[in-house]
Order: C-alpha cells, then sequence, then structure tokens
C-alpha cells in the first residue's frame, strides 16, 4: 500500500473514531448580565414554527402554537423560557437554556445554569401576546 | 449442532432478561410516592425498556455523587432543594445535562443508549413534562425502597 493511502486511511479512521466517540464541540457562548424581571412576566405564542441552527450542528424546532414566558433580560435581548416545556441547546453536553428575542428576532439562548448567552444567526418569528 | 445454538440462545435470552429493571411498576409504587417536600423539587430519571446497549447500565451521577444507576426499563427520583444541578453518566464519554429546578417543579431526565467507539455510551436529556411522565408510566422503580411498598 502506497505511503499516502495509509495515510488516508489512518486520518479517515481517526475522523470516524472522533465522531462516534462524542467529541462535539462545546455550545459557543459567552458571559452575560442577567437582570430579572420587576414586573409580570408576559406571556407570547408563536404564530410560525422556527427552526434554529446552532453552530454546534444540533438545530432546534420551536413549533407554531408553543408558548413563551418572560423570564428576565439580558444586554442581548428579552430572555423568555417556554411554558410547559423544556429547550436545550447541545453540543458536547447539553445544556438546558430559554430563548433571547430581540426586535422580533430570535438572536440566540440564554443558558441558565452557565449565566451565559450562546448566539444564533437572528431568526425573524411572528409571535403574539398572550397577556401576563 | 442445533442443541448448542438452542442453549447460546436462550443464555442470551436470559442475559438480557436479567439486564431489564425488576422492580415494581409505577402503577403498584405511584401511591407510595411523596409529595416533592416544600423549598424543593424533584428530578425523575429514566430509560426506556429497549434490549439495544441493555447490558451497559452505568450509575447516573449528580454535582459527582452517584445518585443511581441507568437500568432499561428502569426510573428513580431524587428531590433536591431549588437550584442549578449537573447530571452525568459514568460511561466511555461523559455527557453532561444541566438543568434549573425550581420549588415545586418536576423535571425529567431520560438517559438513552449512544453510539461509542468501543462500547455504546449512556447519555442524559430533558424531556418534556407531558412525555417524561407519559413514559415514565411503562416503566419499573429502581430507586431506594419506599415506604408502603416491598
Amino acid at each position: 500500500m502506497k505511503k499516502s493511502a495509509a495515510w488516508g486511511l489512518v486520518c479517515s479512521f481517526a475522523a470516524i473514531a472522533s465522531l462516534v466517540s462524542g467529541c462535539a464541540a462545546e455550545v459557543a457562548r459567552q458571559q452575560t448580565q442577567w437582570q430579572p424581571l420587576s414586573t409580570a412576566p408576559a406571556i407570547i405564542e408563536f404564530r410560525e414554527t422556527v427552526t434554529l441552527e446552532p453552530s454546534s450542528g444540533y438545530s432546534r424546532t420551536l413549533n407554531a402554537g408553543s408558548q413563551w414566558r418572560e423570564a428576565g433580560r439580558i444586554p442581548q435581548g428579552q430572555v423568555f423560557r417556554p411554558v410547559n416545556g423544556v429547550l436545550t441547546v447541545e453540543g458536547r453536553h447539553v445544556h438546558e437554556a430559554y430563548i433571547v428575542l430581540d426586535g422580533g428576532r430570535v438572536v440566540g439562548f440564554y443558558l441558565p445554569v452557565e449565566q451565559s448567552f450562546a448566539a444564533l444567526p437572528p431568526k425573524p418569528v411572528q409571535y403574539q401576546n398572550k397577556g401576563n | 449442532m442445533l442443541l448448542i445454538l438452542r442453549r447460546v440462545f436462550a443464555a442470551c435470552a436470559l442475559a438480557t432478561l436479567a439486564a431489564c429493571a425488576s422492580g415494581p411498576k409505577y402503577n403498584e409504587v405511584k401511591s407510595a410516592i411523596p409529595t416533592i417536600p416544600a423549598e424543593q423539587g424533584r428530578i425523575i430519571v429514566y430509560r426506556s425498556g429497549s434490549m439495544v446497549g441493555a447490558a451497559i447500565q452505568p450509575d447516573v451521577m449528580m454535582g459527582g455523587v452517584k445518585i443511581g444507576q441507568s437500568v432499561p426499563g428502569g426510573f428513580f427520583f431524587v428531590d433536591r432543594p431549588a437550584g442549578s444541578y449537573e447530571i452525568s453518566t459514568s460511561t466511555e464519554v461523559e455527557k453532561k445535562l444541566t438543568l434549573v429546578l425550581e420549588k415545586g417543579e418536576t423535571k425529567y431526565v431520560k438517559t438513552s443508549i449512544g453510539m461509542g467507539f468501543m462500547v455504546g455510551r449512556v447519555q442524559p436529556e430533558l424531556i418534556d413534562p407531558k412525555q417524561g411522565q407519559m413514559e415514565v408510566e411503562e416503566l419499573s422503580y429502581t430507586g431506594t425502597p419506599l415506604q408502603g411498598t416491598k
């Protein structure tokens, strides 16, 4: 076997090994400043289904009709947590997450345990207020 | 030859069955499950009864401390003060789940088998409460004995 072919085999094996051994990328995030709500939380309902695609590669679909309760604010936007549901982001590990809305767009996730913000390519979303 | 094959098959079937949770079914312990203590929340950890990777039954850790074992077809729960928690399993690759537990809340954590390099690995994921409750009702209790049950 030629040397280059052997190296190709070794590299392929290493790539496959790293894939199946769970070497997914860590969720890229930055520390942020959490501000709790001082008023009654607003509830919103999505009018459309939105698929979010974080850089870690594990997409998340937020369904039309899903409801979200305002939880607080960070410099990147308003933070909403799911009503009667859960949301996670996944990379090397799995993290409970809330969504961050700014100007009618989902701009990222807030990770409450890590108190950090994971940015997303902004995605417009239609929603309606359901009151407090 | 046929006899040997039969014996091998029987041994495999026995080993597979032995790998499943053998505790009481959810309906048998439902009434003995205590209410969540004040100022605490509940984390229910479970695994479906699938036979895939049934022999892999790692410990389930919370903050580095063992709280139970991931057994196919089994569930258990822990009550903890409201706060942030990290759950992991002790398999080939450690995949952690971080979650926030609130007072009076119940969180459902499903452990499931994934493909590893040398062996399968068991990883935790957070499940919608409605789905989690439905799935747990099909399983057997593998936690510490409850008052009023054998």
